[in-house]
């Protein structure tokens, strides 16, 4: 057997297996988003079955153009992973900063930090929007309940009393609602991947050059001016890479909307095509070809950089 | 010279509190978990008993009566375990070819791979229910949970692979192939031990992405073959009647991950950035 030959062989389970995985499905997806093709119609009965006769063109990419909830899914889409990008980066360098330095316990702390990363995200929303978010019984409910309780306690205050009349009482939030389920999926979600970002963020501190700080703290530079012309750039491709692994994994957040929202109008695209699925295929198929547009812009982007490095 | 911001008596006490402070509040959740756990369920919605209440075991004995609890635990476990084994099965060969004998198309391969990981879930989630219920009929089988996980799992364990295996020096392998030894007796003698720690971690960052998969696990599976996230994802509204029992299933849903995670923080930077953060 030839050199050649053989290393071809050793691969050719995966990248087959690689290749059926990818076109089967996504082909299907394509066909799908140009025909008509409902699960039920008493009307048109001929449309419960793929076939090329229902050719719609593009029909269903119209169809899903036009819809509310289209557009609506987008916005939230995009609302929900910007915010978790801000907060995680944030967050992230902050975190990864202050415990960039020795001291007692850091191996604890380092293992209480990263733990959130490895809750299954089904656990993390129950955990989020009933034991810690919910209104009455949760621990925002009780919070709540126990300020507004201590301060009717001190409206009986003698001569200070008055002073506490004039504040209101605190009304705890729903995060059952579309918009607030939204910011409970963030602050969820942002608090499983900030220790991520933590991590990629320690992992490339301890990587600087260390001469260089050195250098600009003899040369009289404050700690603030060499985190910003120091620290940063040499940040900015972990942050770059922090970003885009980021975002197609929460372009694809599915249980936790699931859980936090189920009916109450905070959907995805993931979600949304979820909802589609039950009846109108056509109409999944096209929004999932939008979604599998959406995820290959930031993809280009992201294997750029990753191909950059494997060429080191 | 030191610097004084650093060395100061305060800065000394000021930072490791804050960095302290932060790691507690984020732990706080996990915490609460486990700690609501050993609650009753009519205790653990009363503020009275926020802190100070009897604990009991009865939410860990009663998992089964509950929730079936073993029968999902053991879906999880033998599909998450089947998954990682077929994957490095098939990964370990295909990796040790790419680090060892690459060819110009090697680095375009591996580029691909890493793409098909990128593909959004939903976008085919009709085309794999109708394959797999009408046409293949696996839709809720062990076969069929344990094939997807492997699948989705396949690009980063062959990235990792491949980082670790470059990481070998050439010449031991080429120096075997001088001796005659066969490919095989390579990859079994030579490489295997040589890299145990790498692949090692690579099974056990798998595992752990198996184990908390939420989106095909759910939809492709009803009973026989649904695992934790499924048990979870059905139970996600208890309307504040069942906290007890449901943080006692949450727990023992997550603990086995989040320890075996503690032992693999540094592989998981590699792994998910496919060693483009060093």
């Amino acid at each position: 057997m030839s050199d050649r030959t053989l290393p071809r062989i050793l691969q050719t389970p995966a990248v087959v297996l690689l290749l059926i995985w990818m076109l089967v499905p996504l082909s299907m997806t394509l066909y799908f988003s140009f025909i008509r093709y409902v699960l039920n119609s008493s009307i048109r009965p001929e449309w419960m079955t793929p076939s090329l006769s229902n050719w719609r063109g593009l029909g269903n990419y119209q169809y899903v153009l036009n819809a509310k909830d289209f557009w609506f899914a987008i916005q939230n889409s995009v609302f929900i992973v910007s915010s978790i990008l801000i907060l995680t980066v944030v967050l992230g360098l902050g975190i990864a900063v202050l415990i960039n330095r020795n001291f007692p316990g850091r191996g604890i702390v380092r293992v209480l930090l990263i733990s959130p990363f490895f809750v299954m995200p089904a656990v993390n929303a129950v955990l989020w929007i009933n034991m810690i978010l919910d209104p009455v019984l949760g621990l925002q409910g009780i919070a709540v309940g126990g300020l507004n309780n201590l301060i009717d306690g001190l409206r009986d205050f003698p001569v200070l009393g008055w002073f506490f009349d004039l504040w209101p009482k605190l009304e705890p939030i729903s995060f059952r609602a579309t918009q607030t389920s939204a910011y409970a999926v963030i602050m969820m979600v942002a608090w499983q991947w900030t220790p991520f970002a933590v991590l990629i963020f320690m992992t490339s501190l301890q990587s600087e050059d260390e001469s260089q700080r050195e250098a600009a703290t003899l040369d009289g530079a404050s700690p603030w001016s060499q985190f910003i012309n120091l620290t940063v750039p040499h940040l900015a491709r972990p942050i770059a890479i922090v970003v885009m692994i980021q975002s197609i994994f929460h372009l694809s957040l599915y249980a936790e909307i699931e859980i936090v929202s189920r009916g109450n109008g905070n959907k995805n695209l993931p979600y949304l095509i979820g909802e589609f699925t039950s009846n109108n295929i056509g109409a999944a198929s096209a929004t999932g070809i939008f979604a599998v547009i959406l995820a290959n812009i930031i993809a280009i982007f992201l294997l750029r950089m990753v191909g950059k490095s494997l060429m080191d | 010279m030191a610097t004084v911001s650093q060395n100061s008596k305060l800065g000394n006490i000021l930072w490791p509190t804050l960095a302290w402070g932060i790691a507690l509040i984020f732990f706080f959740p996990i915490f609460w978990l486990v700690f609501t756990s050993f609650k009753t369920d009519a205790d653990a919605v009363k503020p009275e008993f926020l802190f100070f209440f009897t604990p009991t075991l009865e939410n860990y004995t009663n998992m089964t009566e509950n929730y079936d609890y073993w029968r999902f635990a053991t879906n999880s476990v033998i599909t998450s375990t089947f998954a990682t084994i077929f994957a490095l099965f098939v990964g370990v060969p295909a990796a040790y070819a790419m680090a060892f004998n690459p060819s110009r198309h090697t680095k375009d391969i591996l580029m691909w791979m890493l793409s098909t990981k990128m593909l959004p879930a939903a976008a085919v989630l009709y085309p794999m229910t109708f394959l797999t219920k009408n046409f293949l009929g696996i839709f809720d089988t062990h076969f069929l949970v344990i094939l997807v996980l492997c699948l989705i799992n396949l690009p980063i364990v062959i990235w990792m692979l491949f980082t670790y295996f470059k990481e070998i020096p050439k010449e031991i392998i080429e120096a075997s192939k001088m001796d005659g030894v066969t490919t095989w007796g390579e990859i079994k003698d030579i490489l295997i031990p040589l890299a145990w720690g790498g692949i090692a971690s690579t099974a056990l960052l798998t595992f752990i992405f198996c184990w908390n998969e939420a989106y095909w696990t759910v939809r492709l599976t009803t009973i026989d073959a649904a695992t934790l996230s499924k048990l979870i994802e059905g139970n996600r509204a208890p309307e504040g009647l069942f906290f007890g029992r449901l943080s006692a299933v949450s727990t023992a849903a997550i603990a086995p991950i989040v320890i075996l995670g503690w032992f693999c923080q540094k592989q998981l930077v590699q792994g998910l950035t496919f060693g483009a953060v060093k």
